[in-house]
């Protein structure tokens, strides 16, 4: 069966190269402007997706954290990356124990490494 | 429709410092830890107090002639008692403030005024028999009236100040009242031994002792306020640099964001085209595209080590979160991140280290030890290599981790200069082009904050090694050394 990844990013160009990324790899991809959005959509019964990327500063400083937050308390069989500018600067907001499996990326998007954190992601979910 | 009114009036909070003198914010008495602080202090002195008083004991029973002059402990057991009593009451002290639950009953609070309450009904047995006016002892009451300017309110010292009042008149009274009934043991002053104790003498003694009660209450209680207004004032001064700080952080972290996302996006466009995304491309594009995303690397590089640099001066080492940071493991970290530049450059890595456990803040080790480790592979020439080795002194338990390469080397003039944020080698950006630059400012500042010291030897184009010296490590005798191209389990070390 089709995976189902979920991007939000706020910037068009990121949310395009993921798209094309993912969809010439077979993954089916929703993107979202906002977490606002996204979280919503979570909200009002749609099929949940297998995995999301979040992108951290999109409303506010830090929408993608508290989205993750949400995530992990009501949708905790969602996977998770964080596709981030700050990369491993954004590890501070993390408490120190999930900051051992927190998954986060540096923007840019590099396809191979992409596509490899995505599989590893849904690997670790599968083994769980 | 929505509407919405904004208000950009600061708050009260936001102004600098309060430029009157009014006190009356600080007169409430001091936070508990503080007091709770202050009754451990206090409770020492007074095993202190309890230990001279069993000196003078001691010294009593082993030459009683010595202290016949004062005959402090003739006929009474007055000394033994209220050393008893002491010791006793110190006890239950420590007992109620360590090992009972805090409750109504049970606060700091009451504490203090018991142990202040329990003093003075000593200090008082103690003036009654050594003397209320012939000796200094009642002089020992301004001692409890300054510490209660401290610990308490304002009020409450006066209300301490008025008992110290009271005590030392029913002292008085009882002496000048039942001299016959009670005995006092020291007779100093010649005045009274020859004219006996008259009302005008103990009215005068009341009189004086109490205006000086009070006073030395009105000026230590007006002191003890001015301190804690100012204790105040640096409370709420570094609770605004610490907000200052933060948003200072955000607003760095925020133009990070700001400055990069452009960036990050163009990367992403170029990645696709590389990745072959967007169709077949002419191979004059490709490389004029892989020489733009370069130049964007370099500055997306730029823009985090700023970020990076900024939060490492935020730092300092006296508020920092030390730990025991694994040497081994932490060089193993670094070089699997760098592990995609050593592979382009075809870097072979010598590792030779002990196992060393520094206390330190674990991610500005890290910092400090990846950028020295990415300077050895970028200022390497293609297919080098890069020795790490360390050196333990078992002696004064210190240790040194060395980091050579055999690149181009620093120049004798440029050599002291490389930590400075500033500097700028032309040399070294002709060789590479792919650095922010300010990767050893960043070593500084994370060595600075670890209290490590970096040597530095460099030969130009034979190489550079920089030597960490840890102070103090604690090292596994059972542990062995990391052999060379074993301890990364890297493909790289293979090469």
């Amino acid at each position: 069966m089709t995976k189902r990844i979920a991007h939000v990013d706020d910037d068009p160009d990121i949310r395009d190269a993921v798209a094309r990324i993912l969809e010439k790899n077979g993954y089916e991809v929703e993107h979202y402007l906002t977490m606002k959005d996204f979280i919503a959509s979570l909200e009002h019964g749609g099929t949940p997706p297998d995995l999301a990327i979040l992108d951290v500063m999109v409303e506010s400083m830090d929408a993608g954290l508290t989205a993750y937050a949400e995530i992990q308390k009501n949708h905790p069989y969602i996977q998770t990356i964080f596709l981030t500018s700050l990369g491993d600067m954004i590890r501070p907001y993390f408490d120190k124990e999930s900051d051992k499996w927190v998954c986060v990326m540096e923007k840019p998007v590099e396809p191979e490494n992409l596509l490899s954190v995505v599989e590893d992601r849904f690997a670790h979910s599968a083994n769980k | 429709m929505t509407s919405v009114q904004f208000d950009w009036k600061k708050t009260s909070n936001s102004v600098a410092l309060p430029v009157n003198n009014n006190y009356s914010d600080c007169a409430a008495k001091l936070n508990d830890d503080i007091l709770i602080s202050n009754i451990r202090w206090f409770i020492i002195f007074r095993w202190g107090i309890i230990g001279a008083l069993i000196l003078i004991h001691v010294i009593a029973i082993l030459t009683p002639d010595t202290l016949i002059q004062f005959r402090t402990i003739e006929e009474n057991n007055w000394p033994i008692i209220i050393t008893l009593i002491l010791g006793i009451a110190n006890l239950l002290y420590i007992y109620a403030l360590n090992y009972c639950k805090p409750s109504k009953f049970n606060t700091p609070s009451i504490n203090l005024w018991s142990q202040i309450i329990v003093d003075l009904i000593c200090l008082s047995v103690v003036v009654h028999f050594i003397g209320s006016t012939a000796t200094p002892a009642p002089f020992f009451y301004i001692l409890h009236i300054a510490l209660a300017c401290i610990f308490f309110s304002t009020l409450e010292s006066l209300l301490v100040a008025l008992i110290v009042s009271g005590m030392y008149t029913i002292v008085l009274l009882i002496e000048f009242s039942f001299t016959g009934q009670f005995s006092t043991t020291i007779t100093v002053d010649p005045a009274v031994a020859q004219n006996g104790k008259t009302i005008n003498h103990m009215l005068f003694w009341m009189i004086a002792l109490d205006v000086l009660f009070f006073t030395v209450w009105y000026l230590v209680s007006r002191l003890s306020l001015v301190v804690r207004a100012h204790e105040h004032q640096l409370a709420e001064a570094y609770k605004r640099i610490n907000q200052a700080q933060h948003e200072k952080d955000q607003y760095a972290v925020l133009m990070t964001h700001q400055l990069k996302s452009p960036l990050d996006a163009i990367r992403s466009k170029i990645n696709l085209i590389k990745g072959g995304y967007c169709g077949e491309v002419p191979q004059e594009i490709k490389e004029t595209l892989l020489k733009i995303d370069r130049r964007a690397t370099n500055m997306a590089g730029l823009i985090l080590d700023l970020l990076r640099l900024q939060r490492l001066k935020e730092t300092c080492s006296c508020n920092a979160d030390n730990k025991p940071v694994d040497i081994r493991k932490t060089i193993q970290k670094c070089i699997d991140k760098l592990t995609p530049v050593i592979n382009n450059k075809g870097i072979i890595f010598n590792v030779s280290i002990d196992h060393l456990i520094y206390n330190g803040i674990p991610d500005q080790v890290e910092i400090l030890m990846e950028n020295i480790i990415a300077n050895a592979i970028t200022y390497s020439y293609e297919n080098g290599s890069v020795e790490i080795t360390s050196n333990l002194n078992k002696q004064n338990n210190s240790a040194t981790l060395t980091i050579a390469d055999h690149g181009i080397g620093i120049e004798n003039d440029d050599l002291p200069n490389i930590f400075n944020e500033y500097f700028y080698s032309p040399r070294a950006a002709l060789h590479n082009k792919a650095t922010s630059g300010i990767g050893l400012s960043i070593v500084k500042i994370a060595a600075e904050n670890n209290h490590l010291n970096i040597n530095v030897t460099s030969e130009p184009d034979k190489g550079t090694a920089f030597t960490i010296i840890f102070p103090e490590v604690q090292f596994s005798e059972t542990v062995r050394k990391a052999e060379p191209n074993e301890i990364m389990d890297n493909p790289l070390q293979q090469q």
